[in-house]
């Protein structure tokens, strides 16, 4: 048995019985033939060097947006929320739809930080970065709406339950407030986890600024002290598996109490006890799809080919059509379980969902979310980066349109038809969402600036060069320790190495048939 | 019990297959005194008894598809028992002829002219009727079966010569095999469990079905592999770190579990339509109460609780003692969607536990696990051609 000496890559070779070696290959994740120096060059000097001319234009297009959405908020508050489209029918329409839409969007990061983590996909270290970036700026977009909806914004406290002098507290039995926790919540262990991720990379920045440069001394306190001694990976990484294990169950709470805020009404077309696990597979479904238009353009312009390798973005894909595929079996569920129901609302909430005044906004939610991913089925497809790049976009507008046809569709048409009224979007409507992806964008061009968007020191727990048993090699090649990487940190303890070469000899044997 | 260290094969098994189908035999005359005893108690006991051994055969088929489309490593080790678990899916379809059989004692929506005096049944007629629920147990039949037996039969091919290409043609199949597996698990179990009750409805329904299909059948790998490290088999291939990802595997679907069991419940509970809660008050009439709290308890806090250290789960005596209460509580969660809506006298609602129940268990039991160790024995147990089986043994998971 014998190891091949590919550079990169795991390879694993056995004897067939005729004595021909065997090998199994998995692709690299790294490709380019890194090194640890040219991994920190790489990712270092996108942050280090000019800030580019387009860099300012795009800025420049975001923070317009940015600063046109606190204006229209002033306003708002000046107003109050009649300034939107709403009315006496249809009391929740956009804000609410980009409040799950953003919520939504952060999912995806999460996911690959924590839940990909736990898997061992090694993969997940070249986009992990900036999908949790991603996550902290959808939140921060999203918590904006229902702050601003509570219309008297000046008593926006009294969300929060603390002892008070009038005795008064938030009413526990509404979901409304269940997203203040949850989503709070969820802000706080995705900033923490971030943070504690950045700790290492924002000590090689530190290491390698000017000294005695301002930026030198802000990086150094970010960096909290940290010499990569082997104590403080060992704490990194213990710190790093249980911030994973506690966000893992965030991925579905956020989401699932987002859907209560819907399902636990008795409204034909909210109240379905599959909302919750099919708003958290839409959520990561969107997460991955702007996770994906995103990283297309990040990796275009900084010429990150080598990291998020075409291997990255069709498992992507992948994960895009598997969970779009979830979303559409939720729908298809929900439109047969309304006609097996018997029960003439539910029946009409769906037919007219499909059939109805809003049939646009139906189709369009189908045809984004349900067929769109499904071209994915082709490789050809999967591994073409104009249609991916169409398609994730495809996939965001999808997502949008879900949320909006189950706000509205819903409440247009209730019990009463004297009270059936059609929702048309005013200026501010537009306006505070479009905004709201100027702040998003505005965050998220920054964070591109300013630290570095690729994992630097995870992605080097990834390379071969990080098993221990790499360099060894050559000296005895019995023992093909490559095969067996840790989670991404490089570190890695191998069993017994006597016990393996029996087992390897006896399965050596094993194949004559 | 020996294994062929040239073939991967056991020998030797002594009576295994042999008292698998002598238990069989005792629960089939359990069941047939059953039969004579109390008709209507021993087809509901049946169909509990049918549906915990399919879901293990279901479990089986999604985790064999599950591992080929990730590509997984660690699990090649494990994957002929749940390939042989799988393909007892065609057996099962003959095991179906007695809940065709009791129709009429299992599904009051079958009874003719019903539907004349009951506006949701006629309006669900042209789903709940007969000949359409019988082609439908046929469809789900057919697409377990071809599916089961292409993956088996690919993967006992695989065993002959080392050809990569055979690792593809599985994941060929696993992709659309997926997307047929999800709708007909689906189905499936709206048409067995939740017709039980005919008017009532919950769309997470199949994916709680599901959810303890999962978990039941990653239990039962874990068991099985243990047993036979008891019997020094395969002691050094399934190895601690593959013991240490099954109970992880089952820490974290249990927690699934319950977050589905628990959404289905609470937006019922929250949304407070009588029409949905009726489902949840007959499991909390009578004796029943007590039933839905240790369901609540057993099959999620005590296996939360045991399996949550990362010491225990690989303490193999612990993590075998926690998959086969996993198991018992699979039973008595089918045994609680399905028991509850048998018809009982006026004031005698609670549950009644027979000795139908277990003659059933044993029928459907012996008669699954037979087949299965025949279809175990009958090849190498490790796919010992598959390119990624070298990796898989050496996996230490430190």
């Amino acid at each position: 048995m014998k190891t091949s000496a590919t550079p990169g890559g795991t390879a694993a070779t056995l004897a067939d019985k005729n004595g021909n070696a065997r090998t199994w290959h998995e692709p690299e994740i790294i490709t380019g033939n890194q090194t640890f120096a040219s991994i920190t060059e790489k990712i270092a000097s996108i942050n280090e060097g000019k800030t580019p001319t387009g860099w300012y234009i795009a800025f420049g297009v975001a923070a317009f947006f940015a600063v046109a959405l606190f204006a229209q908020i002033g306003w708002l508050f000046w107003k109050g929320i009649g300034i939107w489209g709403l009315n006496q029918t249809i009391f929740w329409a956009w804000d609410i739809t980009n409040f799950v839409f953003w919520v939504g969007i952060g999912h995806a990061g999460t996911l690959i930080s924590a839940v990909l983590f736990l898997f061992r996909q090694k993969w997940r270290t070249s986009i992990n970065r900036f999908a949790e970036a991603m996550t902290i700026f959808a939140v921060i977009c999203a918590l904006l709406f229902p702050t601003i909806h509570v219309g008297r914004i000046w008593v926006i406290y009294w969300i929060l339950p603390f002892p008070n002098s009038m005795e008064m507290w938030p009413n526990f039995r509404s979901p409304l407030l269940w997203d203040v926790f949850a989503v709070t919540t969820y802000f706080t262990v995705s900033l923490m986890f971030w943070f504690v991720g950045l700790v290492p990379d924002l000590a090689t920045l530190r290491d390698r600024a000017v000294p005695g440069s301002l930026r030198q001394k802000v990086l150094a306190l970010f960096s909290l002290g940290w010499r990569g001694g082997n104590k403080q990976w060992k704490h990194y990484e213990k710190a790093y598996l249980l911030l994973a294990g506690i966000s893992t169950p965030l991925v579905l709470s956020v989401h699932t109490i987002v859907s209560m805020d819907f399902a636990t009404s008795i409204i034909p077309g909210w109240h379905t006890t599959i909302f919750p696990p099919y708003f958290v597979a839409g959520a990561i479904f969107s997460g991955f799809a702007m996770v994906m238009t995103l990283g297309l353009v990040a990796r275009k312009v900084y010429g990150l080919e080598n990291f998020l390798t075409m291997n990255h973005l069709e498992n992507m894909n992948k994960i895009i059509l598997v969970t779009g595929t979830m979303v559409g079996y939720a729908y298809g569920c929900e439109f047969f379980i309304a006609w097996y129901s018997g029960n003439e609302y539910e029946r009409f909430a769906f037919i007219n969902r499909a059939f109805g005044p809003y049939w646009w906004a139906y189709w369009s939610m189908i045809s984004c979310n349900v067929i769109s991913p499904q071209l994915f089925w082709s490789k050809r497809i999967r591994t073409s980066i104009p249609a991916m790049f169409v398609i994730s976009i495809f996939v965001n507008i999808g997502m949008w349109f879900e949320r909006f046809v189950i706000t509205v569709t819903s409440l247009s048409r209730d019990y009463l038809p004297s009270a059936w009224k059609y929702f048309s979007p005013s200026i501010f409507d537009i306006g505070m969402f479009i905004g709201s992806f100027g702040l998003f964008f505005t965050l998220f061009l920054l964070f591109i600036r300013h630290l570095p968007m690729i994992a630097i020191s995870e992605v080097k727990g990834v390379l071969p060069q990080a098993d221990p048993h790499w360099y060894h090699q050559d000296d005895h090649g019995a023992n093909g320790h490559s095969v067996n990487g840790g989670n991404g940190h490089g570190t890695h303890k191998n069993g017994n190495g006597q016990k393996e070469e029996e087992l390897a000899v006896k399965n050596g044997n094993g194949n004559g048939h | 019990m020996q294994l062929n260290s040239q073939t991967y094969r056991l020998s030797d098994t002594g009576k295994v297959g042999t008292m698998a189908l002598a238990v069989g035999v005792i629960g089939i005359v359990g069941c047939a005194a059953g039969f004579y005893v109390d008709r209507t108690h021993f087809f509901h006991a049946y169909l509990v008894a049918f549906v915990f051994w399919v879901t293990l055969g279901l479990g089986g088929l999604f985790f064999t598809m599950l591992h080929h489309l990730v590509g997984a490593d660690w699990s090649v080790v494990v994957r002929r028992i749940s390939e042989c678990l799988m393909i007892t899916l065609p057996l099962m379809a003959i095991l179906f002829i007695p809940i065709a059989l009791g129709m009429h004692e299992l599904y009051h929506w079958s009874h003719a002219g019903v539907a004349d005096h009951d506006v949701l049944l006629k309006a669900k007629a042209p789903w709940l009727n007969t000949g359409w629920f019988f082609i439908r147990a046929g469809i789900y039949f057919s697409i377990w079966s071809v599916l089961a037996w292409m993956l088996y039969n690919a993967s006992i091919k695989q065993d002959l010569s080392y050809d990569e290409s055979r690792a593809q043609t599985m994941q060929r199949i696993s992709a659309p095999g997926m997307l047929v597996f999800a709708l007909s698990i689906t189905f499936a179990s709206y048409d067995w469990l939740m017709s039980l009750d005919p008017h009532w409805y919950s769309t997470i329904f199949g994916v709680y079905v599901f959810a303890g299909s999962f978990l039941a059948v990653l239990s039962f790998l874990a068991v099985i592999a243990l047993s036979l490290r008891t019997q020094g088999v395969l002691a050094d291939t399934i190895r601690l770190g593959h013991y240490a990802d099954l109970g992880k595997l089952i820490f974290g679907f249990t927690v699934f579990w319950a977050y589905i069991a628990f959404s289905q419940y609470f937006l019922i509970w929250y949304g407070n339509i009588p029409e949905e809660t009726i489902w949840y008050q007959h499991r909390w009439d009578g004796s029943w109460k007590y039933v839905s709290l240790f369901l609540a308890a057993g099959h999620f806090l005590v296996p939360f609780v045991v399996l949550i250290t990362r010491e225990a789960k690989r303490n193999l005596f612990v993590l075998r003692a926690a998959a086969i209460w996993v198991l018992f509580m699979h039973w008595i969660d089918l045994y609680w969607l399905v028991l509850p809506n048998m018809p009982h006298a006026e004031g005698a609602a609670g549950v009644h536990f027979s000795w139908i129940d277990a003659a059933a268990m044993l029928a459907v039991g012996g008669v699954f696990f037979w087949f299965f160790w025949q279809r175990f024995t009958a090849n190498a147990i490790v796919p010992v051609s598959d390119p990624r089986l070298e990796v898989s043994i050496r996996y230490t998971n430190a």
